[in-house]
């Protein structure tokens, strides 16, 4: 069976034993009229949840959990005033009330004990540090991509979800599409003969950071935070361009720089799991040359990051070759294979537009089971580490080999230093 | 002295540079790797920024490079940022990345120099840093005024982990502030991992029970402390986890879930299966999910005797996992059950059986499926579908003919998902003349799904297209629809026939499968159509699809233009010409602005012509100005909206310079 089926059996599995997550998921003082609608769920099965940093791509995220009948959504907490307003009117038209609670600190919402869980879609700059303190306060984690910063990061993130318990799933949501899930299965169980070329499509692979932009009069805090906005990022001025651009302010954080993470933690990650080796990282990269860069696993696959030569399938697109066979595909839901015998004993449903509904649902039921989600702490770490290690290679233009046992780069001390970066007070990870 | 100011001079003129270069590295986004090589600047030259009075901007830059480059020569003028409350933060990332004593000897001797947050950032540097010399200095900050202080001590104190750190710590526990005590116990925490990673499990479970043990600790420490206390004692730490997964407490009772799924081991296994007997229903779902993540087949005879009998919930909560678990020899018990009356449960085994892994599955379900009748027989026929199972076909061949019209439908479908090129003209017969005409609709759909996964895709659209030439109406309107799920360069043709000679039927169906078709073949046909059919529905409809292929499917701009310029005199409707000027907009290139421009003698299309003339206009001005001058005229002629007739004027008058 397949891994996509096997959840799809777990999604149905856990729609008919609900009743059974009771006993996980805190009672909640709030009244049954107050979550308004008809009720289908009991209040004691309902996962109690917080927003933080509900940005555009936040909203959508939020509007995915709102579709699920057993999530209640009870407050918000957001360095910027509009955008808190916002995601709570999401919340409260959702909830037929006016109930949600603001924060301007995430910590004012973390310290709740009704929340069970909270959707972090900041911006990269928090993912890790706002997991970590979620985690610390034992609640489960959705976090949008990509999740960490740095190779420090990433291993620490998988660290606390390990020590503390606590369910993650990062905002990787296509490994929740059938036809992305079908693609790595025909992969990872040697359809395809034996894999030798992956290829992922990273969306770019300069590597720039923040930077220190000109002073600009600052807002007040109620308005907009900018100490909270900065968070674990090194101190600057308040400018209004860099406050506007959470999505890539300190993408890749302020050494490096985003590198290949924009598409990378999507397609690195399927590109992952087609070649099993989520828990591992390539041994050898070669920097970017013409638009196209390399690495190379310790199992002899290679690899590719390329932003041309993909067949017209959508985006985010991966592509795995094996000595026997190849299979494509993309954001379109569609996929081209070498051979439609490679299809033969499997449907995949086409679902196009890289939905995170299921991907949604798949935390969700975690939640409740207290079982890994498909892009896990342990998964999402090796794929950021995989996009981390590239943007090292980009950044310092020379060829550097890693050592995915001990996480080190090998003979190359700069590489080394730049795995991680001192965090601004009083944050931590 | 004159010697002196020349250097001084000299000095000053490289700093400006070096500052320039690297201001030049932080405002422009650009390749940090190249500026790190191609610009080499020595650490002195580095250090020299930090002590001058460079703006802090420029300061923080070199705080970057010095991560990279710096070493314990840079660590004082580094260490002389650390009470400056906007570069502390910049300092700090050399600090922590650059090897070797003088870093932490200065992050140590910063501890007594400062407060507040800057101390705190500090603390977690050394933390970071595992400074073993620094837990004299941190031991007493865990009693400090300042809470976050008190907290980060605490905290790189346990990162820092030694004896002396385990210690401190470990005393702490009890004698601490009450406010700093979570803080203590997730040092205590780091120090158990420690502990355990080093191999000392005795020492790190004993410093996990004592944290789960202490009072006043917070309920998310005592449960890290919890997992940890389970983990450090391996198979010895089972009674914990049964402890757990007894416990009244929701938060104990997830820990142990996801600690069982964690610990490995076949006596883990053993003891969840013993649980599952003990705990109450509501819980058995969860510990069969527990028992499936771990992949221990060990439980599979417990979870099919769960699957068997019990409360409904339990049953298809077990019935979910066996496909994780089990093999071949689960079928029979899978079919019993799939053949009992409760139907969610039988839902759920038929689920299972389509996803139950082996090699001799297959083999089996077939044996199976010509020997079993009601239920069990359309749970095979389904699994059979499902998995496509090849070596079905004959029976499913069978089945079609069967008395049941249930078992009739199920196996027409199953064929859809297995029947291979050979028989393939079954499924076509019974499309042509079908028995059982009420069940029409399932032998057309068995015969898409068929023929849309054929290898050979224009040998099976011959074969549908020669079984055409004998068919009724009906039947020919379903073997256009296959042949237009199907695609290729023959169905193509069979449909352009269709579209332009057939009955009316035909017509309607083959015209609007030629609108929705998804490669570029299909505009040449569409066109032709669009001039040789005399009804304007059909005609309509394939000039929209024409115009569609133009504007929606990958092709290049010069391409999407020269179909505008075909279809323009085909036009008979202004809506299908302002599809033309949409193509148009959206394909700026110079062959493009005659096109608009021609459609400027419409009254009705007037004003939305001069406005894509004027976008195109833009884009191309400088390629072609004297097309464009000659066409912006036009506009103005033509008159239009203000804006337009205004960006036209200003177009011509460019054009001319």
């Amino acid at each position: 069976m397949s891994e996509s089926e096997r959840r799809h059996g777990r999604r149905r599995f856990l729609k008919t034993t609900l009743k059974a997550s009771t006993l996980l998921i805190a009672p909640q003082v709030i009244a049954a009229t107050a979550l308004g609608r008809d009720g289908a769920v009991a209040p004691s099965e309902r996962i109690v949840m917080g927003g933080i940093g509900i940005g555009n791509r936040g909203t959508y995220d939020l509007d995915c959990f709102l579709q699920q009948p057993d999530v209640q959504y009870v407050a918000i907490a957001d360095a910027k005033a509009a955008r808190r307003e916002a995601a709570k009117k999401m919340v409260d038209d959702k909830n037929g009330n006016q109930d949600c609670a603001t924060y301007r600190d995430l910590r004012d919402l973390l310290a709740r004990d009704d929340i069970d869980a909270v959707l972090i879609a900041t911006g990269p700059n928090w993912h890790a540090a706002a997991s970590a303190l979620a985690a610390r306060a034992g609640k489960d984690v959705y976090c949008e991509k990509p999740c960490t910063k740095n190779i420090t990061e990433s291993l620490e993130l998988a660290a606390i979800m390990r020590r503390t318990g606590r369910v993650f799933q990062a905002g990787t949501q296509r490994r929740n599409l059938p036809h992305f899930a079908f693609a790595c299965e025909l992969a990872r169980t040697g359809k395809l003969g034996k894999l030798h070329t992956i290829y992922a499509h990273p969306a770019g692979m300069a590597t720039a950071s923040s930077g220190w932009k000109p002073a600009e009069p600052e807002p007040p805090r109620e308005e907009a935070d900018w100490d909270l906005y900065l968070g674990p990022a090194a101190w600057r001025p308040f400018n209004r361009e860099i406050l506007n651009d959470g999505f890539n302010f300190e993408k890749g954080g302020g050494l490096v720089g985003g590198g290949v993470l924009e598409w990378g933690s999507h397609c690195v990650d399927l590109c992952q799991w087609a070649n099993n080796s989520d828990d591992t990282a390539p041994v050898e990269y070669d920097p970017p040359e013409n638009g196209t860069m390399v690495a190379r696993y310790a199992n002899g696959v290679t690899l590719v990051l390329r932003n041309e030569g993909w067949l017209p399938l959508g985006s985010c697109p991966v592509r795995f070759e094996g000595d026997q066979g190849w299979i494509e595909t993309g954001d379109s839901g569609k996929f081209v294979l070498s051979s439609p015998a490679l299809q033969a004993g499997r449907k995949v449903e086409e679902i196009g537009g890289y939905p995170a509904t299921f991907h949604v649902r798949d935390f969700l039921n975690c939640v409740k089971s207290r079982g890994k989600p498909l892009a896990n702490a342990d998964v999402a770490c090796y794929s950021h580490i995989t996009c981390h290690a590239a943007g090292i290679t980009a950044f310092l233009n020379r060829p550097l080999r890693y050592d995915p046992q001990k996480n080190e780069f090998i003979g190359d001390e700069q590489a080394n230093r730049l795995r991680g970066e001192a965090l601004r007070d009083p944050w931590r990870i | 002295m004159e010697k002196l100011n020349m250097s001084k001079l000299r000095f000053h003129a490289s700093l400006v540079l070096l500052i320039g270069a690297v201001a030049a590295l932080y405002t422009l986004p650009a390749r940090a790797a190249e500026d790190a090589n191609a610009t080499p600047v020595s650490e002195d030259q580095l250090i020299r920024v930090l002590e001058s009075a460079a703006d802090p901007a420029e300061k923080a830059m070199t705080c970057k490079r010095l991560v990279v480059y710096g070493t314990g020569q840079a660590v004082p003028a580094l260490a002389a940022l650390l009470p400056d409350k906007e570069l502390s933060s910049w300092a700090r990332l050399p600090l922590e990345a650059i090897p070797g004593p003088a870093a932490d000897a200065a992050l140590r001797e910063a501890l007594g120099k400062l407060e507040g947050r800057l101390l705190v950032g500090v603390i977690n540097s050394i933390g970071v840093r595992r400074d073993g010399q620094a837990v004299d200095s941190l031991a007493p900050r865990l009693t400090d005024a300042d809470l976050e202080v008190a907290t980060a001590a605490a905290v790189a104190l346990g990162r820092i982990g030694n004896a002396a750190a385990t210690t401190v710590l470990e005393q702490a526990l009890t004698s601490a502030p009450a406010a700093v005590r979570g803080a203590v116990a997730e040092g205590c925490v780091y120090c158990a991992e420690q502990l355990l990673a080093a191999g000392d499990g005795a020492a790190a479970a004993s410093l996990y029970d004592k944290v789960r043990t202490t009072a006043e600790i917070p309920p998310t420490r005592i449960l890290e402390a919890t997992r940890g206390a389970i983990v450090a004692r391996g198979a010895d730490g089972l009674p914990l986890l049964v402890e757990q997964l007894e416990s009244a407490d929701r938060a104990l009772f997830g820990i142990g879930l996801s600690t069982a799924r964690e610990l490995p081991g076949s006596d883990v296994t053993a003891t969840l299966v013993a649980e599952l007997q003990k705990v109450a229903p509501e819980r058995q779902p969860l510990l069969l999910l527990a028992l499936a993540d771990r992949g221990d087949a060990a439980a599979l005879p417990a979870v099919l005797e769960a699957a068997k009998s019990g409360p409904a919930v339990t049953r298809i909560a077990a019935l979910g996992v066996v496909p994780r678990l089990g093999d071949a020899a689960c079928i029979g018990t899978l079919l019993e059950i799939a053949a009992a009356d409760d139907a969610e449960v039988a839902q759920a085994a038929r689920e299972a059986l389509q996803a139950l892994p082996g090699d001799n599955v297959d083999a089996e379900l077939v044996t199976r499926l010509s020997q079993a009748e009601g239920k069990a027989r359309l749970a095979l026929i389904a699994a059979a579908e499902q998995r496509r199972i090849v070596a079905a076909v004959p029976a499913l061949l069978t089945a079609i003919d069967d008395a049941s019209a249930d078992v009739r439908t199920a196996a027409l479908a199953a064929l859809g998902a297995t029947v291979t090129a050979n028989d393939l003209p079954v499924l076509i017969t019974r499309v042509v003349k079908t028995p059982y005409p009420n069940e029409a609709a399932d032998a057309k759909q068995a015969l898409l799904t068929a023929c849309v996964r054929m290898p050979d895709r224009e040998a099976c659209a011959n074969l549908l297209i020669g079984a055409m030439h004998q068919a009724p109406s009906t039947a020919q309107v379903a073997i256009i629809e296959v042949l237009g799920a199907m695609g290729g360069p023959q169905a193509l043709g069979a449909l352009a026939a269709a579209a332009k000679e057939g009955n009316t039927d035909l017509k309607e169906t083959s015209s609007r499968l030629l609108g929705e078709w998804m490669t570029t073949d299909a505009g040449p046909v569409l066109l032709d159509v669009a001039k040789s059919v005399s009804e304007q529905k059909y005609k309509i409809r394939a000039l929209r699809g024409y115009l569609r292929i133009a504007k929606q499917i990958e092709l290049r701009p010069e391409t999407r233009v020269e179909m505008c310029q075909k279809a323009l005199p085909v036009c008979q409707r202004d809506e299908e010409r302002t599809l033309v000027l949409q193509v148009l907009e959206l394909n700026p290139i110079a062959p493009a602005l005659p096109l608009a421009v021609s459609l400027l003698e419409r009254p009705s299309l007037k004003d939305e012509a001069g406005r894509v003339a004027v976008v195109i206009a833009e884009k191309v001005i400088d390629a072609d100005k004297a097309a464009v001058a000659q066409a912006m005229q036009q506009v103005v002629a033509a008159g239009g909206t203000p804006e337009v007739v205004d960006r036209a004027k200003a177009l011509a008058e460019q054009a001319k310079r």
